[in-house]
């Protein structure tokens, strides 16, 4: 698991690196490509778009792996499934707060203000406060088996959330952009159209990424947990 | 009385939600007031800064924690010493 040249290193290096250069492509296309959108959409500040919402996608996508390991760590612990479900909470904190952080500077541009409690704002950080549980109750309330099912537990009611974010703007109004529709959306500019796609790719990759370093590190977190364990028992280690 | 009409949308107000975008089409210069540059630069520096920082803390632990398990084991390998309480 923690060998230096695994076969999964001999995958995971290659991704980053593929990754690298897609986020690369994506910033320098965002910044000289993409046109300015109109004023009443926040101008300049509308680029922030082709980042803010792969980014809530990919919180999306790591509250999906969450429930998912969560689910089956409810129906049957095991310490992989735990640390996936772990993993996939830590990450989704951190798209989340690329969202929470993003939007309401682009708002300020485009609404006048960094902050309203419209329905997506509001659903948006309840979802991130209940990801942001699950990795605080981890990390300070121990490593146990009760501990472990309440934060799995917590985790499949972070995702729940999820599509009640989705469809917030549609079901309650507010201010929230809706250019992402099922008619084919409100990109005016092939090249806007073309960012948010790449946006989509680079911000897949980088959440499989994080994920799955994550995984590992909470794997490896489990395997101390046990060893300690084993030298204590055994007089190795004093209590 | 003459009132000079604006000639490019305003921003929505937080009074009118029906205003909101449904769409995004290119404009010419855009007709920028404000620091939208800069607001542009802070959200990619913090996001940009939230990824790397998260890495950054991701891989020191790796590496406390590999060196932890090292430690554990030897102590559990026959005759090895006692290990040292975690910090």
């Amino acid at each position: 698991m923690t060998g230096k040249h695994s076969t999964k290193d001999k995958v995971f290096y290659p991704l980053l690196a593929v990754t690298l250069a897609i986020f690369v492509y994506l910033i320098a296309y965002v910044f000289f490509a993409t046109p300015v959108a109109q004023l009443q959409a926040g101008g300049l500040a509308q680029k922030i778009f082709y980042f803010h919402v792969p980014a809530a996608y990919a919180m999306y996508l790591c509250g999906a792996v969450c429930c998912v390991a969560s689910a089956l760590y409810l129906y049957s612990p095991t310490d992989t499934r735990d640390a996936v479900a772990r993993a996939g909470a830590d990450c989704a904190v951190v798209f989340g707060a690329m969202v929470l952080g993003s939007g309401p500077l682009w708002a300020k541009k485009a609404w006048g203000v960094y902050w309203t409690w419209d329905p997506r704002l509001t659903t948006t950080l309840l979802s991130v406060l209940v990801f942001v549980s699950v990795v605080v109750l981890r990390a300070f309330a121990g490593n146990g088996e009760a501990e472990r099912k309440f934060a799995a537990a917590l985790g499949v009611l972070g995702t729940v959330n999820l599509p009640i974010i989705h469809y917030a703007v549609l079901m309650w109004g507010g201010n929230h952009p809706t250019v992402i529709t099922k008619t084919g959306g409100g990109l005016r500019h092939p090249a806007m159209s073309h960012a948010l796609l790449v946006g989509f790719v680079a911000m897949t990759l980088l959440a499989a990424l994080l994920v799955w370093a994550r995984s590992r590190l909470a794997v490896a977190d489990a395997r101390v947990a046990r060893l300690e364990e084993q030298a204590i028992a055994s007089g190795k280690l004093d209590f | 009385m003459i009132q000079a009409q604006p000639t490019e949308p305003q921003p929505s107000t937080l009074a009118d939600p029906n205003s909101r975008s449904t769409e995004f089409r290119a404009v010419e210069g855009g007709g920028e007031t404000t620091s939208a540059g800069a607001l542009l630069v802070a959200a990619y520096v913090l996001m940009w800064g939230l990824v790397l920082g998260f890495l950054l803390l991701s891989w020191r632990r790796q590496g406390r924690v590999e060196i932890r398990i090292s430690e554990l084991e030897k102590a559990l390998a026959t005759g090895g010493d006692k290990a040292s309480p975690r910090d």
